[in-house]
């Protein structure tokens, strides 16, 4: 479903601070590595959350002493992400709904 | 909208950042290979699998860059440079249509800076939509009676100027002033620079005594006299104290206005109250009011105040009035001359754009092979048209530059047709909206001259297009479009040439009409005593006497008289008179007759020529029975088939009647066009000594002495001049001028919106030229296969120049057909600017036609040669 990776990452962010390495780490480890965002898709949804200003980056050190950009939630993005899951559960509902009918 | 605000300024932060955060991007992923690869390595996977696992990063990049917003300004940009490089490729094609456009934008640019100053900028005055302008004129009585009963108005008065003498400031000088109802500052919302404004009741007798000044009369003749409130100046021989000094861009309701002083409103005295300087009445809408409801309220209060007068007026006189808003009453009927003129300057620019537009299909054609390769590369129609549309703005962007600059150079000629003295005038010249306009009008000229060729160039046939990609396979339907727009070209160029040619044609005959008097060799030079200087009607004869009698004996003088006003200087010296035969009833109220003050030989100076009867002599003076003069049309007016000579005619409330001695030719006294305004009933002349006659009537102070000179005269004005301020240091003297400069001066604005229009009708024709050319020129390109055939199989030359000569003068005669229908529909339109001219005038438009097939012949020469110098068997070969 499109806007699904972008619902992924403000989830994942919700958590707290990190770098494109570490959500892609934490979304294929949290889903049993089910789900893999590739790197073609991952970095520019993050671009996405930057331009719509949901996130702010800002680079900072990483655990091997090379500098990383850390992904950080703001306020909008918050309200973004509760609006989605919203949606989204909506969306799952609606479609159980139909496929139980059947 | 907050969001989409917040959005669109990261957009553009990040696309200014663009190279570091590409930077960064990369220097992101870098990190993320290197995380990636060394979990990977402990993992035990190959560098290869991790790397097909990593998935495209290139792509990664990319899109990443799609989000940033950066594709489509970037293509813009490299879209532009391709169009600036391609026109360097073909600068013949480009200098054309840049030059072509340049032409129409300058033109537009122009016309619209004077249309934003004087209809669209504010009135440089406080909330100035407020500001309303109510129709006609009335008498200070009406000011009163009307402010005391509007409900939506604060109403003030001003009147439109008229001059002064101005004493005891160095020579004695003529100072042009506007007297105002007391709440007019007020009203129009302006402040002073120094001092005060006028308070409520000083516009009353006993405490008028006052002045406000212009700033630049105070610079010019007090120097900017920092102590100059409270000064007392003597005007007209009256003092009166400087209480105020205007600030420098306060001009109202003209430039000549340079000073204001209190209308002096009494209502005791009925005859000034009532029927003194009928004025302008300018107004402020209360808060909450509007125009509608203002006019409303003067149409039911103007219904019925021809009946308030102490004596009988017109029936329904100023019924008719309304509201207006001030800037549209600045502006006048100079408006519609305008409008004119910007249809005209329009005209030029669709011409521009349809040159411009046939152009791009020619080159359109010749490109068909690299869109084709484009469009086989994978670009998108979308693509192309967009790329064929950006080229085109730019085109018209750099034409529009180029076109403001030479608009604001021939500013100097195109602001002649407004005139002078509209407040603001002077200001005229390039403003953010001028410049918005011009951008605006590039951008739109732009896309409308491309949008044919580029969507033509959308919908190429591929396959086709790439095999042949000869010049040869151009459509038939591309050519056909170009032979339409250019005939549409000559069609406007037609219409607009025969505008320009009636108009000339009314400027010829208003030069060459005889005014009714000889112009030639005659000087004028006003002569402006206060009237007071008069009240001794001996003394102000005497004076007069001398100055004609010194001025007779100036070598290379001829003749000398004097005259209360010059022919077509402007003025108009009229009072209400009563005519015998015509009583006076409030349906027939006293006819209003242009009067002349004039000695016995200003006839005899202006080669008037007297028609029956006899002329003035010096024996009609002071005291001897009151003579009167009328001409031929008063005579017809008044006495048709009888003999006027006998009946008598009087000034209204003089008690003795004046004599008809004879008639005179009529003199063009208030325009060269034999228009004069619909309240003036006709014509008379009294001899100056007798212009006052009742025991209080004063003789007219200020008087013209007209100078009739030898052919070699040179050194008489200055002589004149020195002469008349000789005989008294203390009344003011004018300027010497020639009549024959009067006369000119009289059409100058007609003849300058003549030459602008003349200047634009020029334009089209170059232009349509320009099309003309470049379309046979293509045409002979495309037929040069053909053309070759035909010599080949035995055609003469002649037969070569016949076949592209019709075709060239078959676009032409549909161009001309079209546009003289046009023109002789359209001409109807300005024929109020039209003088003795017919909107029909079979001469004009048979010229037209000729000059204009003249023009299509002559820009046919070329591609003509061209076609008769094609070698068919090289051609035949090359194929």
């Amino acid at each position: 479903m499109p806007g699904t990776v972008e619902l992924l990452l403000l989830r994942v962010l919700a958590a707290g601070p990190m770098h494109g390495y570490g959500i892609a780490q934490r979304l294929k480890q949290v889903s049993d590595s089910v789900l893999q965002v590739g790197e073609s898709s991952l970095y520019p949804a993050l671009q996405r959350l930057l331009i719509n200003g949901w996130v702010k980056a800002e680079w900072g050190a990483s655990e091997n002493n090379r500098r990383a950009r850390y992904y950080r939630l703001t306020a909008a993005g918050r309200k973004q992400l509760t609006a989605e899951r919203q949606e989204f559960e909506q969306m799952i509902g609606a479609i159980r709904k139909v496929l139980e009918m059947a | 909208m907050f969001y989409v605000v917040g959005r669109t300024w990261r957009k553009i932060l990040f696309w200014v950042r663009r190279d570091r955060l590409n930077q960064e991007l990369a220097e992101e992923l870098e990190l993320h290979c290197y995380l990636k690869g060394k979990v990977d390595r402990e993992a035990r996977k190959t560098p290869e699998e991790t790397r097909r696992e990593m998935g495209n990063l290139t792509l990664a990049k990319e899109e990443s860059r799609d989000v940033w917003g950066f594709v489509s300004l970037d293509n813009l940009l490299r879209d532009i440079r391709y169009a600036l490089r391609a026109f360097r490729r073909n600068p013949a094609f480009a200098s054309i249509a840049i030059f072509s456009l340049a032409l129409g934008i300058a033109g537009n640019t122009a016309i619209f800076s004077i249309i934003d100053t004087l209809l669209i900028k504010p009135l440089p005055f406080r909330e100035p939509d407020r500001l309303v302008r109510i129709t006609q004129l009335y008498p200070k009585a009406l000011l009163e009676y009307f402010q005391q009963r509007s409900q939506t108005m604060d109403i003030a008065f001003v009147s439109p100027g008229s001059e002064f003498n101005l004493t005891g400031v160095g020579p004695a000088s003529r100072i042009t002033g506007s007297e105002i109802s007391a709440n007019f500052f007020t009203v129009i919302g302006a402040s002073v620079e120094r001092g005060r404004t006028f308070e409520s009741g000083e516009d009353r007798p006993g405490n008028d005594g006052l002045i406000i000044l212009s700033h630049e009369l105070w610079r010019a003749k007090f120097n900017g006299d920092p102590a100059i409130i409270g000064r007392t100046i003597t005007l007209n021989g009256i003092d009166r104290r400087v209480i105020g000094v205007m600030p420098a861009s306060f001009s109202f309701p003209s430039t000549t206005v340079q000073f204001w002083i209190p209308a002096r409103i009494d209502p005791r005295n009925t005859v000034e109250y009532w029927g003194g300087e009928f004025v302008p009445l300018i107004a402020r809408l209360r808060p909450g009011a509007n125009i509608q409801q203002a006019r409303a309220e003067i149409h039911s209060l103007a219904a019925g105040v021809w009946k308030l007068f102490p004596w009988p007026m017109p029936r329904r006189w100023n019924a008719d009035s309304t509201v207006i808003s001030l800037q549209s009453d600045l502006a006048g009927d100079t408006r519609t001359r305008l409008f004119i003129l910007l249809g005209a300057v329009g005209v030029v620019l669709i011409i521009a754009c349809a040159n411009v537009a046939s152009l791009l299909l020619a080159r359109a054609t010749a490109r068909r092979k690299e869109m084709a390769m484009r469009a086989a590369l994978g670009a998108g129609i979308a693509r192309i048209v967009r790329q064929l549309l950006t080229e085109s703005v730019v085109l018209a962007l750099v034409a529009g530059l180029i076109g403001v600059v030479l608009g604001v150079i021939s500013l100097s000629l195109f602001r002649a047709v407004v005139p002078a003295q509209i407040p603001g005038m002077a200001e005229v010249g390039l403003d953010w909206r001028v410049c918005l306009f011009a951008a605006a009008l590039s951008i739109f000229t732009g896309l409308s001259f491309g949008i044919v060729p580029a969507l033509k160039a959308g919908k190429l046939d591929l396959a086709e297009a790439v095999k042949s990609g000869s010049q040869r396979s151009a459509t038939k339907t591309w050519i056909a479009l170009r032979t339409w727009l250019i005939a549409g070209e000559i069609a406007l160029t037609v219409v607009l040439v025969v505008a320009a040619g009636l108009l000339m044609k009314s400027l010829y005959d208003l030069t060459t009409a005889n005014p009714g008097f000889n112009s030639q060799r005659i000087l004028t030079v006003k002569i402006s005593p206060n009237e007071s200087f008069c009240a001794q009607r001996e003394s102000c004869i005497a004076f007069y006497s001398r100055i004609i009698a010194d001025t007779r004996a100036l070598g290379g003088v001829v003749d000398a008289a004097i005259a209360n006003t010059v022919p077509l200087d402007g003025q108009l010296p009229a009072i209400p008179a009563d005519v015998e035969d015509h009583p006076r009833t409030a349906d027939f109220p006293s006819p209003m007759l242009w009067t002349g003050a004039v000695t016995p030989n200003y006839f005899r100076l202006m080669q008037i020529p007297l028609i029956s009867g006899r002329a003035f002599t010096d024996t009609d003076g002071p005291n001897a029975s009151p003579v009167i003069l009328i001409s031929a049309s008063t005579a017809r007016r008044f006495w048709r088939g009888v003999n006027p000579i006998g009946k008598h005619i009087k000034k209204t409330g003089e008690t003795s009647w004046r004599t008809v001695i004879g008639v005179v030719a009529d003199v063009r006294q208030f325009d060269l066009a034999n228009h004069s305004p619909g309240s003036i009933s006709g014509a008379i002349y009294m001899p100056y000594a007798q212009a006052g006659i009742e025991a209080n009537a004063q003789l007219p102070a200020v008087m013209d002495l007209l100078v009739k000179t030898t052919a070699t005269a040179e050194e008489v004005p200055a002589e004149l001049h020195r002469l008349a301020v000789n005989a008294n240091p203390n009344i003011p003297v004018g300027k010497v001028m020639s009549l024959t400069d009067i006369v000119g001066n009289s059409i100058s604005g007609f003849r300058s919106t003549i030459w602008v229009f003349l200047s634009f009708a020029s334009a089209a024709l170059l232009l349509a030229a320009i099309g003309v050319y470049g379309l046979m020129s293509y045409a002979v390109s495309q037929r040069t296969y053909e053309i070759s055939v035909r010599m080949a199989i035995g055609a003469s030359r002649k037969s070569v120049v016949v076949l592209i000569l019709s075709q060239s003068l078959r676009i032409a005669m549909i161009g001309i057909g079209a546009g003289t229908a046009a023109a002789f529909l359209l001409s109807r339109l300005f024929s109020g600017m039209l003088v003795g001219v017919t909107s029909a005038d079979p001469l004009i438009f048979a010229g037209v036609t000729v000059l204009v097939l003249f023009v299509t012949v002559t820009a046919s020469t070329v591609p003509v040669c061209r076609a008769v110098r094609i070698d068919p068997i090289r051609t035949l070969r090359a194929e």
